[in-house]
């Protein structure tokens, strides 16, 4: 498979303070990559290295296959970056920033007007960026990352201080940067659900190490199946479903039937409720969410 | 790519003030003289035959005060720019080379006191011709004392940029500002090699040019050394 990021190895210490340890980063070409762990676990320190601002202590990186620390310039020319909090020169207007930005990566002007187009911020974009909310500042961040077309896009928690309605619009385009334009993305973020809508690859880092690594298919086998029956007798129905050979957890007037979920068993025992005269209000399937996978995986390398 | 990136940050400091004090230290050196000579000029013909060359001595005397303050204000805005929203990290990731960057920032910071040397000059020029000194107008002393600080002062600018763009805390250059100021104010007590006397032109060999020509030569040093600490430290 090829590779648009590969890091082999790599660590980076603070003095003595190992901040990423090992890390054997693998993005497949086309694919959104959800780079997750809770804060401070070495996401941001990891992306700095991928582009060159930080210096690993050992181990290399390899982008579109070539060697960073010998092809920085070329490398750099194909990737658009947002790091933590948006930069921008706050004297200056929107317009101007890309513009700034556009001499030095060599795009035509009109391109500017289209990635203010894509974000939406072409309303505003002969104001300076000193008056601009959180949210847009994260557009024009996210603008800025866009402008030279690049074949990889770093993005580090890009949904912050975006309101919902911009949340579901960076998202969409984000899905959607692979299809029109063959881009990678590298989306980072702490929280799960966010990456969960967005990443086709997951990878999870925790105290600096990369935990897990695999296709959010394979993240999502591992959560489990409950279905849960909201009734008007508890106690009863988990008899009644114990009578129907169904084995059931009950807790109040809400009983958990979680080692056979599959249809048929749902109806067989929704069916022996009924003839019970045990009224049903919901019945709900509940997932365990990647959400406490997550928590667990991170939690377990803690306690070690 | 040197090209674009002056391009880059001529933009950048836009609505800054950079150009409003590239104009006011020179004028306000000579304003000092309009001062000076409009209110005593009775007294100040006695004190020598020379007009011309008195009225020189007087504007150089304020010069490597204004020079050395404007270099520690320039420097502190031109890395605010950045500092301001960590917009390193931003201009870094592009396909740029942090030596090209340092370069860039050096070459406005100098061009502009280079401009402001310009200034100094065609306004000592205009308001010295304004005074009748009579006799020709001294060319060559003229532009001595007006392009010789900025050369004799380029250590210090080098010394300032370079803690201005490595450090995270904005106090660091703002004590080196301050330092630079003192020592430039004290420069009749300092001994020779001490950079900061180089900008006043006074040496024991009584030749302004040695203080421009050390100026360079050290300016260069120190700006070397400056961009690659700045090369090698990792952006936060």
């Amino acid at each position: 498979m090829e590779y648009i990021v590969e890091t082999k190895n790599l660590t980076k210490k603070f003095g003595k303070e190992t901040a990423v340890e090992g890390l054997n980063m693998k993005i497949p070409r086309g694919e959104i990559y959800g780079f997750l762990g809770p804060n401070g676990a070495g996401k941001t320190t990891t992306i700095r290295m991928l582009l060159g601002l930080m210096k690993p202590t050992s181990g290399s990186v390899h982008v579109f296959g070539k060697d960073l620390k010998r092809d920085k310039l070329n490398i750099l020319r194909k990737v658009g970056s947002l790091v933590e909090n948006p930069s921008y020169y706050p004297h200056l207007t929107a317009y101007e920033n890309l513009e700034a930005m556009r001499k030095i990566v060599g795009c035509e002007k009109a391109r500017i007007h289209e990635v203010l187009e894509i974000v939406g911020l072409t309303h505003a974009a002969h104001k300076k960026v000193k008056g601009f909310s959180l949210g847009m500042r994260q557009r024009l961040g996210i603008a800025q990352a866009l402008l030279n077309r690049p074949e990889l896009l770093i993005l580090d928690e890009p949904t912050n201080g975006l309101d919902p309605s911009g949340i579901i619009e960076v998202r969409n385009l984000i899905r959607s940067l692979p299809r029109q334009y063959g881009m990678t993305v590298l989306i980072s973020s702490h929280l799960l659900s966010e990456i969960e809508q967005v990443a086709t690859t997951v990878g999870i880092v925790s105290k600096g190490k990369l935990i897990y690594q695999d296709s959010i298919e394979s993240l999502r086998r591992h959560s489990q199946h409950h279905i849960a029956f909201r009734v008007s007798h508890g106690e009863r129905a988990w008899r009644s479903l114990m009578a129907a050979g169904i084995k059931t957890q009950f807790q109040g007037d809400l009983v958990t039937l979680s080692d056979q979920t599959d249809d048929a068993t749902v109806a067989t025992a929704v069916r022996a409720l009924v003839q019970d005269q045990i009224a049903v209000y919901r019945v709900e399937e509940e997932r365990r969410t990647l959400e406490e996978i997550f928590l667990q995986m991170t939690t377990k390398e803690r306690a070690v | 790519m040197m090209g674009k990136l002056l391009r880059v940050e001529l933009m950048k400091i836009r609505r800054k003030g950079f150009w409003f004090l590239t104009f006011l230290g020179p004028i306000g050196v000579v304003a000092l003289q309009v001062v000076n000579y409009s209110v005593r000029w009775d007294y100040l013909r006695t004190l020598s035959d020379d007009h011309w060359l008195f009225y020189l001595e007087n504007v150089s005397g304020f010069t490597p005060l204004a020079l050395v303050l404007g270099i520690a204000i320039l420097t502190s805005f031109m890395a605010s720019i950045e500092n301001e929203t960590n917009a390193w990290k931003q201009l870094l990731a592009l396909p740029v080379r942090k030596t090209s960057v340092y370069l860039a920032k050096f070459t406005v910071l100098s061009g502009l006191l280079f401009l402001a040397s310009v200034l100094l000059c065609l306004a000592t020029l205009v308001y010295g011709l304004t005074l009748d000194f009579g006799g020709g107008v001294p060319i060559i002393e003229l532009l001595e004392y007006s392009f010789y600080p900025f050369f004799a002062a380029l250590p210090i600018l080098a010394l300032q940029l370079w803690v201005a763009m490595v450090s995270e805390n904005q106090g660091w250059p703002i004590t080196v500002g301050v330092l630079n100021v003192i020592l430039t104010y004290s420069a009749f007590s300092l001994p020779d090699w001490a950079f900061w006397k180089w900008p006043t032109l006074l040496n024991s060999w009584e030749e302004p040019m040695y203080s421009g020509l050390m100026g360079l030569g050290v300016g260069l040093v120190i700006y070397m050394v400056g961009m690659m600490n700045f090369v090698r430290r990792d952006v936060k």
